[in-house]
């Protein structure tokens, strides 16, 4: 028998979809190829450029020095070093040191908070996951899972500022006595747009007290939708009961959520929630999306429309039009005949499903879309109980806008200005509205906020903020359930104060300002408010404020119903809409920093962008044509590959992106730009948040003032683009004249073309509607197994055994084996698992110029395919598809038999296990994994600090991670990988494990019952864990179910059982016999059979050779 | 030209090769003997910030392992005493004894100590990177005394058993030799043969029969791959 040699199969000649990742794979670049053949890209494995190796040449002796005469030392070090076990002095009720205590508490934001179980070790709270019980739960996102690192990040703000120079806490504290003795103060008071009784209550008391106080609400991107059918009105989509889902360029399941997103997804899976039935097309919902860029909700949707962000205004308007309405929005520009077609058979769905069909509104689209949609709402009988959309009275009632603040501190009305609002008005406040002018006015301005921003010296007084963790506060849900924020910790710094600490600080009579703990360990003042908060709505019984602390949440309470009436005319709201223009450009949200208040975060900056897969920067994405028009690009990618010329731009290290120079109203920005696909044409797509501060390290020497607003993580991060927005144009804006190339090149890293794997139909898609060649949704679905390399490929013939020479099977464990699996029916890649993961398992965060070089360490790779139908020639209908791989635990495993220290080995219940000390760092593993899901510790992530420049190559010698408490956040039972080995996915097993020794535990504790533990017999249903009862990180912070971990002996009773039964489902690279334990449910889309793309829909199978 | 080298110098790298050698394999296995836990850590014996004595607590006193040891058996790391699991007691016994000074600080309110944790000496350390689980054992019939010895018996606490990785593996692979009730778990002075005249077994009449009994009835596999203990 002679070695087997893949020949990969031409693809087939009648083969209709052309699929990719990046720019250099659509063309077949030499450099893309070199991705795809190699287990890390080139360069990975040495020294970068000759500072770096000659850094290292002399440095080498240095350290030989060095750490012989450590050895010198050391000799004394045979006898191990003495350590100490230091318990409590004084037990803490429910502390069992080296077990995990959760609490429930929640992240108060924007729209409606997220309800969390946070877990704490010894009172050090290390992970984030969802409060299941909530009825508002809807798993988390990046956002929610990063925001644990912020507690401990060394960015954070530790000491109060007077005039952007460190002071005494002392001394504001006089200050602050000073303002709330007085209580003719003109007091103004800016929150955000969360929503906290216990605020609400304070506040009134405080307008009681000053009487000329005043209360705003102001974040970055909050949209114009804010107060627009009601003071304090909100829509809210309940996504149960929406069969036909409209999206106007709103990324619901992603960054501008209008309800719980769980509901949306479980109706993205056709055998429904927990694949209880059979394959059900009509179970399933229907989502259209207009919009400009690819948005997540954008690739998840079933049609999708690309249009420019002034069209659609237009698109709503012809809806409306076509669902009889011809008058109201009777000015609305024209559209063409190819939209008219798309939206008249859009009208057509929406009218057969009245009642259960939606028109959702991105928040930040201008007034008008808003209004129009709410008259086709009105059509569609969509609004009211039961309905698809309710509208809600929040809470967050009589507080002026940004606006209002400046006229009023321009007019004497505001003297002194309290910001609590977690954006940072000094950077992100439109251009025109003179912000920074008007708090220069103020005689008192203080800032309360986690990090020394702009804001923070601007004003006369910075004072940290406590982190949610850290302090008292309740919250409303999407739907207004009451939902308590509990403290896990103390303040880590003392100087640390929370809003509700401030506003109660306020109506103390003296002015005291009590924050963390009160004298003699008395609680904080923020429990005693949030308590008589609670009492007013549910009484004052010890018993419901306990069960408040259990379950996170009131039952029962929510927001009463409100009747929406708009404050504006859709005459003036369509006379402010912003001009259109030839190019437009958006000022969109941010998957990583969101409006710029994550920028220090490490985590969320590592992770990459699910479109643009950019990580450390934001990047101006521009339409492959448009971008070949302006001359941005010398070619326009063509389909066919290997004849377009390769990117200028070069690949992972080497990758350059072109700066170009934007002008907007007069007032010009430079960023880097790269090809955005999917996107419409005439457009340029430029994330906000990024370009805080510069130092001197940054690489096109940009100005070193605002140093000092941002820590070690955000510095030199990105361009920033807020200096061309306005108040008139604040989402999108049209261009002065052409961007122009600056002819200045910089670097990007994205991991968009890392870790690639080759072969067929890697992600599969099929749809609900007939199709020629593919035929009927059954037929499709039998046919998901056969796509690809599967139809045609022989079966494989093993060589080994699946049991040992004493015949004993391999994987002997008879009580678990563990298995996985995605449903890419319902993963919209919004990275919350990759971030979940990073937080359980100690993953570190590499850098920006390591992960160019294709070192980053996440363990979960998202990967984002593009695809195109041959006959959609302009490329209006592509489909994104993203596919999050991991390590697939295959249980004939190539990396196992290719170690030449067994450091990598299978366990008994088919967890292919990594045994860090064991491993030497050969890598051979790496370079025999087919899915490329394993990652190097090139270098000592953990210990030193990768932020530094050229800091890794100075091993032992460099400097060590910064801050006081990053470690805290680390997962005890997880080991910190070192320098030189080999780490992966291994499914949790610390909490697989866990989750068995509670089951032992539980038992014993039932044969000591009987009194007689020699006669107790115990079976593998004993010792077998509950179904479904252990959950892994990224399955358990997923916001769609996407992802089904269990026991496969299980059977049909586990979800992931019934999820691996399924037709859709397959495994990855199923041909080369691996047989992973990872397996992938097809991607079923459903479109409307009527409408003019249905063709080109669920088709998007990946094939990459 | 004169002669640099004289004659005995032809011999000299052959000499210095041998030593070379011999001083190397010397090292080699001095360190081979005495560099492996079995020599470096069992008898390790500390002084404590307070001289303890296990064996007045559990003789006269009648202490089980978990008044002190409270969550053995629940949690993966064996707690050892807070200052005020101690002060139960010795606010009212032996409230002058010398020894007992640093614990009666730590509760003295005046006292600068007070609060502060006493540091006890560490006696048994696993690396870094062993996941290892106090509760799977003792759970599963494994006594405390498996691993850590007669402490009952110990006036000043000393590490009896090694430790290393082959000697988990030892047991791990034949765990029969070291099982037992579970009711006799926590008790160290357990004596297998006492036990099985006292509780007649059938067809058991070897402790090594009795740990293949249990072995079989509670499905006791304890896993022997590397993720059992590294992860």
């Amino acid at each position: 028998m002679s070695k087997r040699i893949w020949q990969h199969p031409e693809l087939p000649a009648d083969e209709t979809t052309v699929s990719w990742r990046g720019v250099g794979q659509l063309e077949n670049t030499a450099e893309f190829r070199e991705w795809l053949e190699r287990e890390f890209p080139r360069g990975a494995a040495e020294m970068a450029d000759a500072e770096d190796a000659e850094t290292s040449r002399r440095s080498f002796l240095k350290l030989m020095g060095a750490s012989t005469a450590l050895a010198g030392f050391g000799m004394a070090a045979c006898r191990r070093p003495e350590s100490h076990i230091l318990p409590y002095a004084k037990a803490p009720e429910w502390v069992i040191p080296g077990k995990a205590t959760y609490y429930a508490s929640s992240f108060p934001r924007a729209f409606g908070a997220t309800p969390l179980v946070v877990t704490t070790f010894e009172g050090r709270p290390t992970k984030l996951g969802p409060n299941t019980l909530h009825p508002d739960q809807a798993g988390t996102d990046s956002f929610a899972q990063a925001s644990v690192l912020d507690l401990y990040s060394p960015g954070r703000s530790t000491t109060v500022m007077q005039g952007g120079k460190p002071a005494k806490r002392a001394d504001f504290e006089t200050v602050f006595a000073g303002l709330a003795k007085d209580g003719g103060a003109k007091i103004g008071l800016v929150f955000g747009h969360d929503d906290s009784p216990t605020r609400a209550r304070l506040l009134k008391d405080i307008k009681g007290k000053f009487t000329a106080a005043k209360a705003y609400a102001y974040e970055a991107l909050e949209g114009e939708a804010v107060g627009l059918f009601g003071d304090g009105v909100r829509m809210v989509a309940d996504f149960k009961v929406a069969d036909r889902i409209v999206a106007l360029d709103c990324d619901f399941t992603g960054l501008d959520p209008v309800g719980p997103v769980t509901a949306f997804f479980d109706r993205r899976k056709p055998e429904g929630k927990a694949y209880e039935n059979k394959a059900d097309a009509a179970s399933m919902n229907r989502l259209y999306a207009v919009e400009t860029a690819f948005s997540i909700t954008g690739g998840m949707a079933d049609h999708r429309l690309r249009v420019k962000p002034s069209q659609v205004f237009a698109v709503a308007a012809a809806l409306l039009a076509e669902l009889g309405d011809t008058t109201s929005a009777a000015g609305a520009p024209a559209v063409d005949d190819k939209i008219r077609t798309w939206v008249a058979t859009l009208a057509k769905d929406l009218t057969a499903n009245r009642g259960r069909s939606m028109v959702v509104v991105g928040s930040r689209l201008p007034k008008a879309v808003h209004l129009v949609a709410a008259l086709i709402n009105a059509r569609l009988d969509a609004i009211g109980e039961g309905k698809p959309l309710q509208a809600l009275a929040t809470e967050a009632t009589g507080l002026g806008k940004l606006t209002d603040l400046i006229a009023d501190l321009n007019s004497g009305a505001i003297e002194h200005v309290l910001f609590f609002t977690p954006s940072n008005p000094a950077y992100d406040a439109p251009a025109d509205a003179g912000f920074t002018a008007a708090l220069a006015k103020a005689k008192t301005s203080i800032h309360f906020g986690p990090r020394r921003d702009a804001t923070a010296h601007a004003c006369t007084w910075h004072v940290p903020a406590s982190h949610y963790l850290e302090s008292w506060a309740d919250a409303r849900s999407a739907t207004g359930a009451y939902t308590i924020v509990q403290p896990m910790i103390l303040p880590l710094y003392p100087d640390c104060a929370s809003e509700i600490e401030v506003l109660s600080g306020l109506l103390d009579p003296e002015g005291k300002l009590i924050t963390g703990e009160g004298a003699d360990g008395a609680p904080s003042p923020a429990l005693a408010a949030v308590r008589k908060t609670f009492e007013g709505l549910a009484g004052t019984t010890l018993e419901a404020w306990k069960k408040l602390l259990r379950d996170g949440f009131l039952a029962g309470s929510k927001y009463a119903a409100a009747t929406p009436a708009p404050a504006t005319d859709l005459a003036s709201a369509m006379a402010a809409l912003p001009k259109a223009g030839e190019l437009e450009i958006i000022f969109a949200t941010d998957h990583s920093v969101y409006d710029g208040r994550w920028i220090d975060n490490g985590w969320l900056q590592e992770a990459p962008d699910p479109l643009s897969k950019v990580s450390w920067d934001n990047v101006a994405l521009i339409a492959p044509k448009t971008a070949k028009e302006l001359g941005l690009y010398d070619e326009e990618p063509a389909l066919e590959t290997s004849t377009a010329a390769k990117p200028e731009g070069g690949e992972g290290q080497d990758r350059k992106a072109r700066i170009i120079a934007i002008k907007v109203g007069g007032n010009e920005i430079r960023a880097a730009v790269q090809i955005g696909f999917g996107q419409a044409e005439g457009t340029i797509y430029l994330p906000l948040g990024y370009g805080q501060g510069f130092n001197a390290d940054d690489e096109l020497g940009r100005e070193t003032m605002n140093q000092a607003h941002v820590g070690d993580v955000g510095v030199n991060t990105g361009f920033d683009a807020y200096p061309l927005r306005t108040l008139a144009a604040g989402y999108y804006a049209a261009l002065d004249g052409k961007p122009q190339d600056t002819g200045v090149k910089y670097s990007i890293a994205a991991v968009q073309e890392h870790h690639s794997m080759y072969g067929r139909a890697l992600a599969r898609e099929i749809s609900t509607a007939e199709d020629k060649k593919k035929g009927d949704f059954a037929h499709q679905l039998a046919g998901v197994k056969k796509q690809g390399m599967d139809s045609h490929m022989p079966p494989n013939i093993s060589l080994y055994k699946s049991v040992d020479p004493k015949g004993q099977p391999l994987l002997s464990d008879t009580v678990h084996q563990w298995g996985m699996a995605i449903d890419l029916s319902a993963c919209s890649g919004c990275n919350a698992c990759l971030v979940a993961c990073q937080a359980e398992n100690n993953i570190p965060i590499v850098g920006k110029e390591q992960l160019a070089k294709g070192r980053e360490m996440h363990w979960i790779r998202m990967d984002r395919y593009f695809a195109q139908q041959k006959e959609d020639k302009d490329g209006d209908y592509l489909a994104m598809v993203p596919q999050p791989v991991a390590c697939v635990q295959c249980e004939a495993a190539p990396c196992e038999t290719v170690c030449p220290v067994n450091a990598t080995v299978h366990t008994e219940d088919g967890l292919n296990a990594m045994a860090y000390n064991r491993c030497i760092g050969t890598r051979y593993c790496a370079n025999n994994c087919p899915y490329k899901a394993r990652r190097f510790n090139f270098f000592d992530y953990n210990k030193r600090n990768p932020l530094i420049a050229h800091n890794l190559n100075w091993g032992p010698l460099g400097e060590t991670q910064v801050g006081t408490a990053p470690h805290l956040q680390r997962n005890p039972n997880v080991s910190v990988r070192m320098r030189g080995v080999m780490e992966k996915c291994t499914y949790c097993v610390q909490r697989l494990k866990d989750a068995r020794i509670r089951q032992k535990r539980r038992q014993k504790v039932e044969s000591l019952g009987t009194g007689d533990s020699l006669a107790v017999t115990m079976g593998d249903d004993n010792l077998r864990i509950a179904v479904d009862s252990v959950k892994v990180a990224c399955q358990e912070a997923c916001p769609s179910e996407a992802i089904s971990f269990g026991n496969l002996l299980d059977g049909e009773q586990s979800r992931m059982g019934r999820a691996k039964a399924l037709e859709r489902n397959y495994d990855l690279l199923n041909y080369i016999g691996t047989r992973p334990r990872t397996s992938y449910i097809a991607r079923v889309k459903n479109p409307n059979p009527d409408m003019p793309d249905t063709k080109f829909v669920g088709k998007a199978t990946i094939h990459m050779h | 030209m004169a002669n640099f080298f004289p004659r005995w110098t032809n011999v000299l790298p052959f000499k210095i090769a041998i030593c070379a050698l011999s001083l190397a394999g010397g090292v080699v296995a001095a360190f081979t003997y005495y560099a492996t836990p079995k020599t470096l850590v069992v008898g390790y014996q500390p002084a404590q910030p307070i001289p303890f004595s296990h064996r007045i607590h559990v003789e006269q006193v009648g202490l089980d392992c978990r008044y002190c040891h409270s969550f053995a058996d629940v949690s993966g790391h064996s707690n050892v005493p807070t200052s005020n699991t101690c002060w139960n007691c010795h606010q009212h016994v032996q409230k002058d004894s010398p020894k007992l000074q640093p614990l009666r600080d730590r509760m003295n309110e005046k006292h600068p100590d007070y609060g502060k944790p006493i540091e006890w000496v560490r006696i048994h350390k696993t690396p870094d990177y062993v996941y290892f689980n106090h509760a799977a054992h003792l759970n599963r019939g494994i006594s405390c005394q498996s691993c850590h010895g007669r402490v009952d018996q110990m006036e000043v606490v000393y590490q009896d058993q090694n430790l290393s990785m082959g000697w988990c593996l030892e047991c791990h692979r034949e765990p029969e030799k070291h099982l037992r009730p579970l009711e006799e778990v926590f008790n160290l002075e357990y004596d297998p043969e006492e036990f099985l005249a006292a509780h007649p077994t059938e067809g058991v009449k070897t402790t090594e029969e009795l740990g293949k009994k249990l072995k079989e009835q509670w499905q006791v596999k304890p896993p022997v791959s590397c993720a059992a203990c590294h992860h």
